[in-house]
């Protein structure tokens, strides 16, 4: 039987305009990827500062210098609204690999934050 | 089988009034064009502050408006309030693109960074602070269907911001073209 699931993958972000690169791993028994959110612990930097791109099995899903902010839903959209939509992409290998870049902006001031990515998966109940 | 695709690109502002021709290079097996959304970051606070500081010796000169007047972290303050309860957005410039098969635009928007009257939305006055990065409803790109296959795509921006406000502000304005592409 299958079943949502959500996965969460952290980076943090420790320098002003620095990029930090990670790579997580999805369970094995996640057959579908629905959706992606991104969120942070410091969310006007991540809005304001944040770009990055976005790899899922080795496939690119948002390039290079993709605003943060047009992945992030802030609390007026429904719970159920809220992940960017893929289409219920294969996840392959499983990898999911973020690029994220922070670039100064002139309207805020940096502090080390936290970056969140969201996964809205759809899993096998038994493998 | 068609995949989609984003092409990003940006446009950097450094004068008031600046008008810059652009061109949007699509790989060479995109078929249609299928959205266009734009996003902008703020380069240079130096100009602003410079100008904030201008208007204290000199009132009447607006401010610029880069964001809500919520925004705490926001050394920018609204320039233009309007006497009603409502304010009016801040146009940041002018985007036009145009495919290089067919005549006329196929996308022609005002540019606006933000929503100065967002906290309106909210009536339960629970204390949480609205923002734009709080508050913000997602963002999806504006569809569009066009023919791609000359894989050039004719830009236009025109700033507003600076030349209302009078003064020099280095913004970038960041367009994403959605395309499908064939597999």
């Amino acid at each position: 039987m299958l079943k949502a699931t959500k996965k969460r993958f952290d980076i943090k972000i420790t320098q002003a305009n620095s990029t930090v690169s990670d790579t997580f791993e999805l369970d094995k028994n996640i057959v579908k990827v629905h959706g992606v959110l991104v969120t942070s612990d410091k969310d006007d930097l991540l809005y304001y500062r944040g770009t990055q791109k976005i790899e899922i099995n080795k496939e690119e899903f948002f390039p290079d210098n993709y605003e943060s902010k047009l992945l992030m839903s802030g609390i007026n959209v429904a719970p159920k609204q809220r992940y960017y939509d893929l289409g219920g992409v294969s996840p392959g290998n499983g990898r999911v690999q973020i690029v994220y870049k922070d670039l100064d902006d002139g309207r805020t001031v940096f502090t080390a934050y936290r970056v969140s990515l969201y996964l809205d998966c759809e899993m096998e109940d038994e493998l | 089988m068609m995949k989609e695709g984003v092409i990003i690109t940006k446009i950097n502002i450094k004068r008031q009034g600046e008008r810059k021709h652009f061109q949007i290079k699509l790989p060479n097996d995109t078929k249609f064009i299928i959205g266009v959304e734009y996003g902008g970051r703020l380069i240079s606070k130096s100009d602003v502050v410079k100008f904030a500081a201008a208007e204290i010796a000199a009132p009447p000169i607006k401010s610029p408006v880069l964001e809500t007047w919520h925004t705490a972290i926001d050394t920018v303050v609204v320039g233009e309030r309007s006497k009603g309860l409502f304010k009016r957005n801040q146009l940041v410039g002018e985007l036009k693109l145009q495919s290089s098969e067919e005549s006329n635009w196929f996308y022609s928007t005002d540019v606006f960074v933000a929503d100065a009257n967002l906290s309106y939305g909210d009536f339960s006055n629970a204390g949480f602070k609205v923002n734009d990065f709080t508050h913000g409803n997602k963002r999806t790109e504006e569809f569009v269907k066009v023919d791609a296959e000359s894989t050039i795509i004719q830009g236009w921006y025109l700033d507003a911001l600076g030349k209302s406000q009078k003064v020099d502000i280095n913004y970038e304005v960041t367009i994403y073209v959605w395309i499908n592409v064939e597999e």
